[in-house]
């Protein structure tokens, strides 16, 4: 999937400006804020709108041009409910297979494998509007994934579950792409899970794609970072940026917090000797990993 | 004690595979669709109480011709088969027997198709389908246009087979073809109509029972229209058209040979356009709502 330079305007609500990305195999976490243009740029994966601007190639077609070809290869689970609730699940997911262009034959087995596979095998005659909303959110998956798509588009699939329901969701998702060879573009507004599950990360921020590539280059390569958290808040912070600065350390301060690259082994007494000079308490020191919050954080700051 | 598996013994694994086969394409997933909503508006695969309406307008439909022909085969028996034929009305005054029947499929037909895609939000699942919304709403006009036009066509054929096979219906095959003709024509001419009125205001509202009641009030109403204009502020003949039921019926009256004596001056030119301009009036309003639906962002 390759997008250049789009835009989508909603009256006068900018909704993509300029967006610019690649999206490979595996799982994409699509992230970004409420009304950040992740449904947007859903909608024109899908072929659903006009790109106001630039181009937009998916599985190598123009999906405004192409629509039906590339909404074929594609699976969709919109983040609202999106079930007939009066109809069996089965049925739903048969159906759906069957209009993505599956024989009658095929689309009936399949939707009973999916309906297995989200772990509704035992409920699949059911009533949709029987089930509960975890089950609901299965349910869709399963008419996501039922005629074998390329590439499966997940909207929000948390949305609504509690926490145990939310680690199954994410523990399928991670199943679809990593058993069963699916490419899975996730979207949603919670870094955590996105973080958890995905193997590229796509930011979006008020329209605009701030970050994009592979978690782990995103967050600096996985290199280890030392947290650490002063006592005389914001201030004492800055002046603590300072003093390593003038040692050849580098860090970032965030509130009464110092994130510190932790180069070598030797960085820990520059902290140790620049605490001590600069007589600040220490409410925390902490090693750690970059996480996704802070590459977001530091994407929205650029962006502002 | 155990068995052992024999020669065709196979285990066979559950699970998800990737798709092999050939796709099938947009005419697949029309005629998918079509299907799926000649079942819903059946109630087939649905709960109980989703039967009853369609049920009901089908028994009202066929009842008449059944009757008809039950009263034919029973005065046959005593001799009088000729004299009972008497009694059975012509193919075109039949729909006066069961409008009411076809005016309550098509309240129900239309607003049954449409509504719970957009109220339930599956709408925006078909669209993320090979599906584009104006192949959606060719195959749900397709899907409403044949459930309406079992209540136009089938009790007209059902009447005609019957009379035929008891030997009072029309004289040879040439005459039997040309009212099979006849009913075919008039039959499909109403389904199209009815059924693009009734898309046009079903497109206009998520609830079944608001555009239910909005398609009768326009049925009714443009009958109260056409008579106030006509017999109330003294219209010429021709504004009779206003009225969608009664123009459409004089249209199949024409089909026929036939005519409404209120209306036989009447060119059948106008009769024709002006029916023709409720279907197009409704296949457009239908149309344009469905381009400019927002589904998602």
């Amino acid at each position: 999937m390759r997008a250049e330079a789009v835009g989508k305007r909603w009256g006068t609500t900018q909704a993509l400006s300029g967006a610019t990305f690649e999206i490979g195999p595996g799982i994409t976490g699509l992230l970004g804020a409420n009304g950040a243009g992740k449904t947007t740029l859903l909608g024109l994966v899908l072929g659903m709108h006009r790109p106001d601007q630039g181009r937009l190639e998916v599985l190598g077609r123009d999906p405004w041009r192409l629509g039906p070809q590339v909404r074929a290869r594609l699976g969709y689970a919109p983040e609202h409910e999106a079930l007939p609730g009066d109809v069996r699940a089965h049925d739903v997911v048969r159906h759906f297979a069957e209009v993505h262009g599956l024989a009658a034959r095929e689309a009936q087995t399949r939707a009973s494998d999916a309906l297995w596979e989200v772990g509704l095998g035992e409920e699949r005659f059911r009533p949709v509007g029987t089930m509960s909303t975890g089950q609901r959110q299965r349910v869709k998956l399963a008419v996501a994934i039922a005629h074998d798509p390329e590439v499966v588009l997940l909207d929000e699939p948390t949305n609504g579950l509690d926490p145990v329901q939310r680690e199954h969701m994410l523990g399928l998702v991670r199943r679809v792409a990593h058993d069963l060879g699916l490419n899975v573009i996730l979207s949603s507004h919670l870094l955590e899970e996105v973080e958890r599950v995905s193997d590229a990360v796509l930011i979006l921020d008020a329209g605009r794609v701030v970050r994009s590539g592979p978690l782990g280059e995103l967050r600096g390569g996985d290199r280890p970072e030392l947290l650490v958290e002063v006592d005389a808040g914001a201030p004492a912070a800055e002046r603590l940026v300072g003093e390593l600065a003038r040692h050849g350390v580098s860090g970032v301060a965030a509130g009464a917090s110092v994130v510190v690259s932790l180069d070598s082994d030797a960085v820990y007494d520059v902290v140790r000797d620049a605490l001590v000079d600069l007589s600040l308490g220490v409410r925390r020191i902490e090693r750690r990993r970059a996480s996704l919050e802070d590459v977001f954080l530091a994407a929205g700051e650029g962006g502002a | 004690m155990s068995e052992r598996a024999g020669p065709e013994a196979r285990i066979l694994e559950r699970g998800y595979r990737r798709f092999e086969g050939v796709r099938q394409g947009r005419g697949h997933a029309m005629r998918s669709l079509m299907a799926h909503t000649l079942r819903r508006i059946l109630g087939l695969r649905r709960p109980a109480r989703a039967k009853v309406l369609p049920l009901m307008s089908i028994v009202f439909a066929y009842l008449p011709a059944t009757v008809f022909l039950g009263v034919v085969a029973l005065f046959g028996r005593f001799g009088g088969r000729a004299q009972a034929r008497q009694l059975v009305p012509d193919y075109a005054d039949y729909y006066g027997f069961i409008v009411s029947a076809i005016v309550l499929f098509v309240a129900f037909a239309a607003p049954e198709a449409l509504c719970p895609d957009r109220r339930s939000g599956v709408l925006s699942l078909y669209l993320a389908s090979p599906l584009t919304r104006m192949t959606y709403l060719a195959a749900k006009a397709a899907s409403v246009a044949i459930v309406i036009g079992a209540v136009t066509v089938g009790p007209l054929l059902l009447l005609l087979a019957g009379l035929t096979l008891q030997g009072v219906g029309p004289d040879g095959p040439i005459e039997v073809m040309k009212v099979l003709g006849r009913i075919v024509a008039a039959g499909v001419a109403l389904a199209a109509v009815f059924t693009a009125i009734s898309m046009a205001v079903a497109s206009l509202t998520d609830r079944r029972a608001l555009a239910s009641a909005g398609i009768i009030f326009l049925l009714l109403g443009s009958g109260v229209v056409g008579g106030i204009l006509v017999a109330g502020l003294g219209a010429p003949a021709e504004a009779f058209v206003v009225n969608v039921v009664r123009s459409s019926l004089e249209v199949v009256a024409r089909i026929y040979g036939e005519s409404d004596t209120r209306f036989a001056a009447v060119d059948t030119a106008v009769v024709a356009a002006g029916t023709a301009a409720w279907a197009l009036t409704g296949a457009a309003v239908a149309v344009l709502r469905y381009r400019r639906l927002q589904v998602t962002r």
